[in-house]
């Protein structure tokens, strides 16, 4: 289904512009992520990071710019680009009545995959769920939500995977293993742009970020890069806990100390 | 579509209680009333109670099934795969007019064997086919209600004071127990105009003029309810 060449961007966001009201939440946001790597959009409460993903899932319309998943608009041709993209919401949002087997094969189905229960089971006992298809989703942990969550997002294998905040209330262990999880998937040459709160995680996983205030991209790098240019910045060095500078540190210096709603 | 739908009827069946509900008070009316079939008549009992079947499926099963998913995100989840909203939609639709089709047949097998009224054929599947229509008139209504009012407990509640609503001043309105005034008003109530269709339509010689401006209300309220609804409708509760 994809419509580009291979050195060509999965994700490619152009002078995105949203609105609500007369509030402008994303303003010219542009940046591209492409197979094989994980795009990691950090940015404090309210900052414009849930609307800008939401804009790519094709959930909220922007007001200008443009948006290419594997080569499709997602104005033009909006279920082309979602048949390319897998995304895992912040809430695991399924349906409490049907059984984790009944809603992967939900899924599956509207990604025009067809599965057998061995299959279903098989993909479950990859990971670590083998007794899981005929229980409710209510019935499992929050890592083991989160983990059914992404197994069901990426079903299709898609170019794409969009990950809000996927570790946010999981216990260390359980965020390791989805952490191994979203590498495997960059190695098997995904595209993955994953939002999160967490510098430790954005450290640890992403192969470059972008932190996103007021709307607007302030900073895009690779985290190393990004703490190397902002080693010397005054507002950074006047936060530093620990006597060296950390991811952490380079974002509360770009961002401001002030708590956002 | 087949598997959105497949998963549908499955939410449907597992929430069995108010499954069960919807179907059983138009049949639970339909036995209590059994004395009154010699007074009302037989096809008023058969109107009234899918009536109030049809207001139970629009109101209390329809609106809150969808204010229940829309504030749990399952219609935002289902929104970010490439199936288009309106599958969506008309799926969830689907399951509602299965179950019409249900209700209405067990109205009609119950009043057959409990009340003993009898219909002709053509009144039966008259009366099935006005029995849809009313039906879209509740699920408009239903619609309506979701659209404006977000919250789940803010809808739950006014579907079923709606519902209350339309029972108690529709059902005794229209026997005229609440003077001839709200008989009146009542006979053209969304209430009123899809009894008075059902009636004529399972007994089709009784077709006057009242009854086909009262299927341009009923027809008229659905169009306006369901423009209302899908305006006013989002998505998601933020």
């Amino acid at each position: 289904m994809n419509q580009q060449g291979d050195n060509a961007p999965i994700l490619d966001v152009k002078a995105l512009h949203i609105r609500y009201g007369a509030f402008e939440a994303v303003k010219d946001v542009s940046f591209d992520v492409y197979g094989g790597e994980i795009f990691g959009l950090l940015g404090p409460n309210g900052a414009g990071k849930t609307s800008t993903l939401s804009a790519i899932e094709g959930l909220l319309k922007p007001v200008s710019g443009q948006i290419t998943v594997a080569g499709f608009n997602t104005r033009e041709k909006p279920l082309h680009a979602r048949a390319n993209m897998g995304v895992q919401l912040q809430a695991t949002s399924f349906q409490p009545e049907l059984t984790i087997g009944e809603i992967i094969r939900l899924f599956a189905s509207i990604y025009g995959v067809e599965l057998g229960e061995d299959t279903i089971r098989e993909k479950l006992a990859a990971i670590n769920l083998e007794d899981a298809a005929g229980k409710k989703i209510a019935q499992l942990s929050g890592g083991q939500q989160q983990r059914v969550s992404l197994l069901i997002s990426t079903i299709h294998h898609p170019q794409l995977v969009l990950l809000d905040e996927p570790t946010t209330g999981l216990d260390p262990q359980s965020r390791r293993q989805l952490w191994e999880r979203i590498e495997y998937f960059r190695n098997n040459g995904h595209a993955v742009l994953l939002t999160t709160h967490s510098m430790e995680e954005a450290e640890a996983v992403c192969d470059r970020i972008a932190i996103i205030d007021h709307g607007r991209i302030i900073a895009i790098d690779t985290p190393a890069a990004l703490i190397e240019k902002h080693l010397h910045d005054p507002e950074v060095l006047k936060v530093v806990r620990k006597g060296k500078v950390t991811l952490e540190d380079v974002f509360i210096g770009l961002t401001g100390t002030a708590v956002r709603s | 579509m087949a598997a959105l739908l497949r998963a549908d009827f499955t939410t449907l069946w597992r929430n069995r209680r108010s499954f069960r509900l919807v179907l059983i008070v138009p049949l639970i009316i339909l036995v209590s009333w059994k004395g009154l079939v010699d007074k009302l008549g037989g096809v008023f009992v058969l109107s009234s109670c899918i009536t109030i079947g049809l207001t139970s499926i629009g109101l209390m099963g329809y609106s809150n099934a969808i204010a229940r998913d829309r504030d749990r995100g399952v219609f935002q989840r289902l929104r970010v795969g490439p199936v288009s909203s309106w599958t969506i939609m008309i799926s969830r639709l689907l399951v509602q007019i299965a179950m019409i089709m249900v209700m209405t047949l067990l109205v009609f097998i119950g009043g057959y064997y409990i009340d003993h009224i009898h219909v002709s054929p053509l009144g039966y599947i008259a009366g099935l086919l006005m029995s849809l229509l009313g039906g879209a008139v509740y699920l408009g209504l239903g619609q309506a209600i979701v659209g404006r009012f977000k919250n789940p407990e803010t809808v739950n509640s006014i579907t079923r004071l709606v519902y209350f609503i339309f029972i108690m001043i529709g059902m005794f309105g229209e026997l005229g127990l609440l003077g001839k005034e709200t008989q009146e008003i009542m006979s053209w109530s969304p209430y009123g105009v899809v009894r008075e269709i059902l009636a004529a339509s399972l007994e089709p010689s009784a077709w006057t003029f009242k009854t086909t401006y009262a299927l341009l209300a009923a027809v008229a309220y659905t169009i306006m309810f369901v423009v209302l609804g899908v305006k006013w409708f989002k998505w998601e509760n933020k």
